[in-house]
């Protein structure tokens, strides 16, 4: 009859809905590639580009030498617009741009060194497309959009053969 | 009979396992750490000598014959690991020597005892790591991974880690006889300081200024490897100096104050001097009204029990970061016609003072950096800024010096946050009379954010947080000075312009030379008296570190760390070093 089929079909609606919501938070296993891809831009958070001095090691920001870094959590960045800060730096503040080429040509947010003058951003660890690409990658997979940092997040990052996550121990 | 017997025997046993150490041929002694210019061909102290002098006696090197200076050899050493927030290890510390061992330590607190006695190689003859917890200790770091250097004890070598222990080794096997805890990184605190021995006590400070800690120096007695006494560089409730924290929230416990480079020592008085370092938060002065005794302070302790003779304040609510840790100098001095006892400081603030080492009374102070803008002068009686005001609890000082709450954002400050003359010792050269400073010079900016409150005192901040209230911007490129300044009047009698500013300290000679190590790898030699260059090498890779020298088989050798990649504050306008890379050598030079 008409309502069960309403019924019915609301609830595969329901399903598609849910299933669409689970698999998009679920941890669908990584391809081997996708997974080099995270460590290789951890890595480069990590030390390479030492992001984590001012940033933190989860990304949720700081204070202090290093300068004041936004969370990288509530970032409200697309991916894209997150790739052009880490190439370009952000003008104006204490945030440093990666890309060696940056403000040579009009690449960065349309600027040239002159357009940016005295705002010119800080000249931070030199990186290639494709480590920006990681870095991107690994942040949206493991810090942009998360609540708070887990001690499962910490062991992650750091091992366990440090004291380092125990205060997270619950 | 029996029970005496008995009494008798165990006394004896005690009396066997709790005695001093004896003291055999070849050990350290007190007395011999008072009369180090007995034995002018070795280095036996972190400043050369108790009074901070960093001047050796040797003149095979001189200013006729250095010219002629080449690398005898070097020696690749460790510590250049990543861990916490750092890339890599680095090397600040000044070696130790002693009849053809010298003793050094790489960032993690590797020491490594080198026996350089042949003259053509260093071999390493041990090497101790202490697995220092490098994530743990590093994530807390506010400023590198640093190892400022060991001491020596009896047939001990004295060492400590970052992650803030202290240990005891064998000085022939390098095998840890004991190991102390004595920071605690779970709440920030880390040791980065080379120890002090003054007779059987290793005294040490915390780091941690910059991650809310209560800073504290703290003394070991070698013989237990117990503690023997912890001051408070903050003083505590009913404490002489705590009524300069007005919050009412008890801010002190958080108030930094830390201590991470040497003191000197007066045998006479039997007094040593520590420099204590910025207050905490750094820049947001308004969440610790008042003066913030003993931050951006000298205090003179007694040794025995840590007692606090008297301190004296640089710069009151320091809303700068100008810690003033930094060593003070034990010189005997004319001024103004008397005879005057003086422990002489060139300040993280940009000034030149010299104190009473008596009582602290303020004898004179003059500017040495080249531009100095957060206040118009000292005032001549106390030494005071002239625009501190007393009627105010948080320090305006020149306006726009600083930034505040209201207007986050500084106007040029002078000297930059850096200081004139950050943690890299002088050296003063007792014949000639002159205090060598090399120092940093030029500008920025800093920012202030609202500090907010631990969680032990209903705030958000969990330890090991950063604790600094906003931050520094490298808004222009610092350069650097060797100067030489008259102690007895804080005038700058000679000046060279160094093209980078300095961070790794001097060595002054009877040779009438200063060596200096700089930020793009040259290590050069000058002239005592005119300050000019008469040599240099490059080591293609910044050194952070102070050179020593010391002599063996007669002849004469300069020593020096070297390996550092320079800060991204740094390249900014030095982008010609951005492609530095670190490394972690020991370079030794004759003629």
């Amino acid at each position: 009859m008409k309502s069960t089929r309403l019924v019915l079909a609301a609830a595969a609606l329901l399903a598609f809905l849910a299933a669409a919501t689970a698999s998009a938070r679920a941890q669908a296993p990584l391809s081997p590639e996708d997974a080099r891809t995270l460590e290789f831009g951890k890595e480069i958070y990590k030390i390479k580009a030492n992001c984590q001095f001012c940033h933190k090691w989860d990304a949720s920001g700081d204070t202090g030498y290093g300068g004041v870094a936004l969370s990288l959590r509530k970032t409200a960045l697309n991916r894209e617009q997150f790739a052009e800060v880490i190439k370009c730096g952000r003008p104006g503040t204490g945030m440093p741009y990666h890309d060696q080429y940056a403000y040579t040509d009009k690449r960065c947010y349309g600027m040239t060194r002159d357009d940016v003058g005295k705002n010119m951003p800080l000249l931070g660890e030199s990186l290639s497309p494709r480590e920006i690409d990681a870095v991107v990658k690994y942040l949206f997979a493991k810090a942009v959009g998360r609540g708070e940092s887990t001690y499962q997040d910490c062991v992650d990052f750091w091992g366990t053969e440090t004291r380092q996550c125990e205060p997270m121990k619950k | 009979m029996k029970t005496i017997g008995f009494a008798g025997a165990l006394l004896t046993s005690l009396l066997v396992a709790t005695a001093l150490t004896p003291v055999q041929a070849g050990d350290m002694t007190f007395e011999r750490a008072l009369n180090v210019d007995k034995e002018p061909h070795n280095w036996l102290l972190h400043h050369g000598n108790y009074q901070g002098w960093r001047f050796s006696q040797l003149k095979q090197i001189n200013t006729d014959t250095v010219k002629n200076l080449k690398v005898a050899f070097t020696v690749a050493l460790g510590g250049y690991e990543s861990g916490g927030r750092y890339k890599f290890g680095n090397l600040e510390g000044t070696p130790i020597i002693e009849d053809g061992i010298m003793y050094v330590t790489d960032g993690w607190g590797s020491v490594y005892a080198i026996d350089v006695s042949s003259g053509k190689k260093g071999v390493i003859k041990w090497k101790f790591d202490p697995g220092t917890d490098r994530a743990w200790a590093g994530d807390v770091a506010c400023c590198g991974v640093n190892n400022r250097g060991v001491a020596l004890w009896k047939d001990k070598v004295i060492s400590i880690s970052l992650d803030g222990r202290l240990f005891s080794l064998n000085k022939a096997t390098g095998e840890m006889v004991w190991e102390r805890k004595v920071a605690d990184p779970a709440i920030a605190e880390t040791l980065t300081i080379a120890p002090l021995v003054i007779r059987d006590l290793a005294i040490v400070g915390v780091a941690g200024g910059e991650f809310g800690v209560r800073g504290w120096i703290d003394a070991t007695d070698l013989n237990t490897g117990q503690q023997k006494w912890r001051t408070y560089t903050i003083p505590g409730a009913g404490e002489h100096g705590n009524e300069t924290w007005k919050d009412g929230k008890e801010r002190w416990k958080h108030g930094g104050g830390s201590v991470w480079e040497t003191a000197t020592y007066d045998p006479e008085s039997d007094t040593f001097y520590q420099g204590i370092g910025n207050a905490g938060p750094d820049w947001d002065p308004e969440y610790r009204p008042g003066d913030n005794k003993w931050a951006a302070s000298v205090l003179a302790l007694s040794p025995s029990d840590g007692q606090i003779k008297w301190g004296y304040q640089y710069t009151p609510n320091d809303p700068y970061d100008f810690d003033e840790i930094s060593e003070h100098q034990i010189i005997n001095a004319k001024v103004n016609g008397q005879d005057r006892k003086l422990v002489v400081h060139a300040a993280r603030n940009g000034f030149y003072y010299a104190l009473d080492r008596a009582n602290g009374s303020f004898v004179l102070g003059k500017q040495y950096v080249d531009q100095l803008t957060w206040t118009p002068g000292l005032d001549p009686k106390t030494g005071r800024p002239l625009n501190y005001n007393p009627n105010t609890d948080v320090q305006e000082y020149a306006p726009g010096s600083h930034g505040s709450r209201k207007g986050p954002a500084s106007g040029r400050l002078c000297p930059s946050h850096y200081g004139g003359k950050n943690w890299e010792p002088g050296a003063y050269n007792p014949e000639l009379n002159l205090l060598y400073i090399p120092s940093i010079e030029g500008c920025n900016t800093i920012d202030t954010v609202e500090q907010k409150d631990f969680v032990d005192q209903g705030g958000t901040i969990k330890p090991r947080e950063r604790f600094a209230g906003g931050g520094g911007r490298p808004t222009e490129r610092l350069y650097g000075s060797l100067k030489a300044l008259d102690p007895a009047t804080g005038e700058t009698k000679v000046r060279q312009r160094l093209e980078y500013p300095n961070y790794s300290g001097a060595l002054a000679t009877a040779g009438n030379l200063v060596f200096l190590g700089h930020y793009d790898g040259t290590f050069s030699a000058h002239d005592a008296k005119t300050l000019q260059e008469l040599w240099s090498f490059n080591m293609g890779t910044g050194i952070n570190a102070p050179a020593v020298t010391y002599s063996v088989n007669g002849k004469q050798y300069i020593a020096v760390l070297a390996g550092s990649r320079q800060s991204l504050n740094v390249w900014q306008n030095a982008p010609e070093l951005k492609n530095t890379s670190t490394a972690s050598m020991l370079y030794v030079f004759e003629q």
